[in-house]
């Protein structure tokens, strides 16, 4: 029982560094790939960028609304509880989505739709044997798929983040002008957010966004088997990823406290 | 132009509205099955170790690096202010009710949803359900509803650990990196954070349970055309529980004390 747990505790590991060298190789074969653009289909990344960024539009709207109304909602009521004071509600609110949670929490419901989307995407084509194909005509799958994923996601997650700021920022006004009667004037208050703190969030948006595609990419390239090996590597890709947004947020976040956030 | 346009916002439209008839259709189904109950109990069994033992070192993980960002989030807030008293009662309330509940939903439903979906998938392509249903045995019975009960109780479980984890993950990240001691941390913890505020979270992970538990069955048992339907089916039952999980969420804020 207990060799067990520690067995699967081990195993657990060290698949986790297996893939995690894996992932690293095909991140390196991406980034070389971005500047020697060989074999990349014209348009591909345009393509992508209505993919991964226009048709998460609507999904990203929803979930990131809601999110502001409930966050409002659960810090004005603990306010109420303590001192009733609400001025600084809105300057805070909007310092924590900037260089917080609207990059985690774009990212990781991304990491969610594109990231299955990519490893679904990918597997099927490796399990109907098209990335063979692809490397028999002498193109690297890296080069032709995931590179064009990976400038499109970048671009479109930054985008995407920036969008959901206005939108958990608008929706966190309504809810705290309609349940807490906060003026609106007292409420959009933009001084409190520090050169530091857009920094982080936008560094933060982007390596979010370069991570999605490597990672979920890695899965859909090393799909085994058939039907069931599409459904194991979709569901590899967003835990991975998902993951892999969570771990970087937290290192981001430790490196912009100790240096540009530190004074403030 | 325009035309295509309409056309395709009227397709989504009735897409959306087909698959939430579907998932509704199948509350109803396991819904019966539990009134009165009769289900396999060694199937329930199955499932719930393959969802939740085996989910536990992601969740743990998840959990200690959220605790470890909500506290770098609260340190930001104090070092403006000096005020240190503020950060356990901060990073509890936080993880306990809101960030907690909702970031192992997602990624509950990442790891257990989408195999579900996944492994449900596979039966159906592979015509495994059709057999079931030769051999007169109901799928909702067999299949569903032990799924929807492991998860359930499963996220249920696994959020108790992990807002334990979460919390020792923000007391640790805190001594480090904000120079919070553990005292101080626990005090203002102890203090400010009530039961309440636990059970609010517990509740919301057993309603994000079940979201996750309807929608991955609903796009498993309706996949169609093999192993690209099943990718596909995947992605929409990732997508839609991630709505589900925020859209309650909403919901349950307003509901619950």
């Amino acid at each position: 029982m207990i060799s067990n747990f520690f067995a699967s505790v081990g195993a657990f590991v060290l698949g986790m560094v297996e893939a995690f060298f894996q992932a690293l190789s095909i991140a390196g074969r991406t980034f070389r790939g971005v500047f020697h653009p060989k074999g990349r289909a014209r348009g591909e990344v345009l393509h992508q960028m209505y993919q991964i960024g226009n048709r998460s539009l609507l999904f990203v709207t929803v979930t990131l609304g809601a999110l502001g109304m409930v966050l409002v909602f659960q810090v004005c009521l603990q306010i109420n509880k303590i001192t009733g004071d609400q001025s600084q509600v809105g300057p805070e609110f909007i310092r924590g989505m900037v260089h917080a949670f609207v990059p985690i929490l774009t990212a990781m419901m991304l990491a969610t739709r594109v990231g299955a989307g990519i490893a679904a995407e990918i597997g099927s084509m490796t399990v109907t044997e098209q990335v063979d194909a692809l490397r028999m005509t002498g193109v690297d799958p890296v080069d032709y798929l995931i590179v064009p994923r990976f400038l499109a996601s970048m671009i479109m997650t930054l985008v995407l983040g920036i969008y959901a700021t206005v939108i958990v920022v608008l929706a966190g006004a309504l809810m705290a002008h309609t349940a807490f009667d906060v003026n609106y004037n007292v409420f959009f208050v933009f001084e409190k957010i520090t050169w530091g703190d857009l920094g982080v969030g936008l560094t933060k948006l982007v390596v979010h966004g370069g991570a999605i595609p490597i990672v979920s990419g890695y899965c859909g390239l090393s799909t085994t088997g058939g039907s069931e090996g599409v459904g194991t590597a979709t569901t590899r890709a967003v835990i991975n990823s998902s993951l892999t947004v969570i771990i970087l947020d937290f290192v981001i976040s430790a490196i912009g406290l100790m240096t540009v956030q530190s004074g403030t | 132009m325009a035309g295509n346009f309409f056309a395709a916002v009227g397709a989504s439209v009735l897409n959306l509205c087909a698959e939430v008839g579907g998932i509704l259709t199948l509350l109803f189904r396991v819904l019966i099955c539990l009134l009165p109950p009769r289900f396999d109990l060694d199937e329930t069994w199955r499932n719930l170790h393959k969802m939740g033992v085996r989910s536990v070192p992601i969740i743990v993980l998840t959990a200690f690096f959220t605790g470890g960002i909500m506290v770098i989030q609260a340190a930001v807030f104090v070092k403006k202010f000096g005020a240190t008293s503020l950060v356990g009662w901060g990073a509890g309330y936080a993880v306990f009710r809101e960030i907690g509940p909702m970031l192992l939903g997602l990624m509950f439903s990442g790891r257990v949803g989408s195999n579900n979906t996944a492994e449900l998938g596979t039966m159906v392509v592979t015509e495994q359900i059709d057999g079931l249903r030769a051999l007169s045995i109901d799928p909702v019975r067999y299949l569903i509803v032990p799924r929807v009960l492991s998860m359930i109780v499963m996220l249920f479980l696994l959020t108790i650990l992990g807002d334990v984890v979460a919390i020792v993950g923000a007391a640790l990240f805190g001594t480090v990196l904000a120079d919070v001691s553990l005292a101080s941390f626990w005090v203002s913890f102890s203090q400010n954070v009530h039961v309440a505020d636990v059970t609010h979270g517990l509740i919301k992970a057993a309603v994000f349970g079940f979201i996750v538990a309807l929608t991955s069955c609903h796009f498993g048992i309706t996949v169609k055309g093999g192993a690209v339907g099943v990718g596909r089916a995947v992605n929409n039952a990732v997508v839609a529980a991630a709505l589900g999980i925020v859209l309650s969420d909403y919901l349950l804020t307003y509901a619950l004390p």
